[in-house]
């Protein structure tokens, strides 16, 4: 039970993924993206080596049909995991297997895959691709999370009268560096997605702060400076 | 405003990091541990390819100190950098730049290195050591949980304007190359070291039924099965 919209931004290139879940800490799951490479994910009963392998797959130039294809034909239990990979061109593909359980499927377009299981049913998936594409112009974190948003709203996980919340939830995205832009995490909450959304609200206000800071360090504002302005502008 | 342990079972050869600051979301900024090759963590005013960089030396086989020199040398602001770097043996080294903001410093004992800034001063590193010392036959994850607590319990960070709280945490130890055994985070809390207590051990009550699960899907129980058996412990 997890819902997750992976995406390419065509404007810039960036890749990156949002995840909600029952589980606890699923960012474990989520370290999943390259710069320029490309972007997966294994969900359900998930193969934890599989987004290194795709990643790999997708460095040495296989395109997302073939890096999917070579991930089944290496796992003797590839009917159980359901499975997203993005490659640098924006081709997507995905699958789910027959032994993953609950309601579960995705919707798979030029740049973008939603996908989940456990689902309350085939709507939260579309939901989940209607959220990512409502604002084409904004930045890629800002839609994974909207994606996020309106998979939640449509009933995300469980059944119709039986709802499993959202206890974990991440959020990833590359751009040109060999580390992350956005690399938030809400591991163990009551409502995670609403979390994931406030400590990346936080974060914003901090980013550049935290980036100038690093590449420019001296006569950096000390933090507690950084805030007073922040607070200051409030 | 950071403190950090990096750190090397002797038992187990696994390695971790445990980390906590005043900044948001520390766990996001550290790419630079790999099962096998070392860990390199660079704190205070952060070079982000540091960390990624120093783990291409350690792959290539440089020793720490010889990774440590070639970082400096790659650095005009070497000076405003904290970095302790670790190779997959437990052999560690650590600089504290002269322009990270007091108190900072570190200490670099046998398979472990703590360090900090703008912390209260050299006792909280003398915590973050005791607690990591303390139970030596600990899981790994549970020594780097017991070494920030130490470091909080000694007075933690302290800034311009007093104490300052932990607002993020995080703990990641590798066995294996293409995922972490532990990986739990607290990106936004006003007391994020008891919470990141919190979620570690609540992450340790599924660890193994989240491993077996994906080992042997064909015989895993559902995870409302799963929580059912934790109730009735």
């Amino acid at each position: 039970m997890t819902y997750t919209i992976l995406g390419r931004c065509a404007r810039t290139g960036r890749l990156g993924i949002g995840i909600a879940t029952f589980s606890i800490t699923v960012g474990r799951y989520a370290h999943s993206a390259k710069a320029m490479v490309g972007v997966t994910v294994s969900q359900a009963f998930a193969n934890e080596n599989n987004n290194q392998i795709a990643l790999r797959l997708l460095d040495q130039g296989f395109g997302a049909r073939a890096t999917l294809e070579h991930l089944k034909s290496n796992d003797a239990y590839y009917t159980y995991r359901q499975i997203g990979v993005i490659d640098r061109t924006g081709a997507a593909a995905a699958y789910t297997g027959p032994g993953v359980r609950g309601w579960c499927g995705e919707v798979v377009g030029e740049n973008y895959i939603a996908t989940g299981n456990g689902l309350v049913g085939r709507h939260v998936v579309e939901a989940i691709a209607k959220g990512f594409l409502a604002e084409r112009d904004a930045d890629l974190e800002h839609r994974l999370l909207m994606g996020l948003e309106y998979g939640r709203d449509a009933g995300g996980q469980g059944t119709v009268d039986r709802h499993k919340a959202e206890r974990s939830a991440a959020l990833l995205v590359y751009s040109r560096d060999p580390y992350p832009d956005i690399d938030l995490r809400v591991d163990l909450h009551e409502t995670a997605v609403e979390e994931l959304r406030a400590v990346w609200a936080e974060y914003k206000k901090y980013e550049a702060y935290y980036r100038h800071r690093g590449e420019h360090p001296r006569g950096a504002l000390g933090q507690e400076a950084f805030m007073a302005t922040l607070k200051a502008a409030e | 405003m950071t403190f950090s342990i990096i750190a090397r079972c002797p038992r187990t050869r696994r390695l971790g990091l445990g980390i906590t600051t005043f900044s948001i979301a520390a766990g996001g900024r550290c790419e630079g541990i790999r099962h096998g090759i070392g860990i390199c963590k660079t704190q205070a005013y952060v070079n982000r390819g540091n960390d990624l960089l120093a783990l291409h030396m350690l792959e290539a086989g440089l020793s720490p100190a010889a990774v440590m020199k070639r970082l400096a040398e790659n650095d005009p602001d070497h000076e405003f950098r904290q970095i302790a770097i670790m190779d997959r043996e437990g052999n560690a080294c650590a600089h504290t730049g002269s322009g990270t903001r007091p108190w900072s410093g570190h200490q670099v004992g046998d398979g472990f290195a703590a360090f900090g800034n703008v912390l209260a001063g050299p006792h909280v590193l003398e915590g973050i050591v005791k607690g990591f010392l303390a139970r030596p036959g600990d899981d790994l994850e549970f020594r780097l949980m017991a070494a920030l607590e130490g470091g909080r319990d000694a007075g933690g960070q302290v800034g311009q304007d007093g104490h300052l709280p932990e607002r993020s945490a995080a703990i990641f130890v590798a066995s294996e190359p293409d995922h972490f055994d532990v990986d739990v985070r607290v990106d936004l809390h006003p007391e994020a070291v008891a919470e990141l207590r919190r979620v570690l051990e609540e992450f340790k009550l599924y660890e193994v039924f989240y491993r077996e699960r994906g080992h042997r899907p064909d015989l895993a129980m559902t995870q409302d099965q799963f929580v059912a058996t934790l109730a009735n412990r």
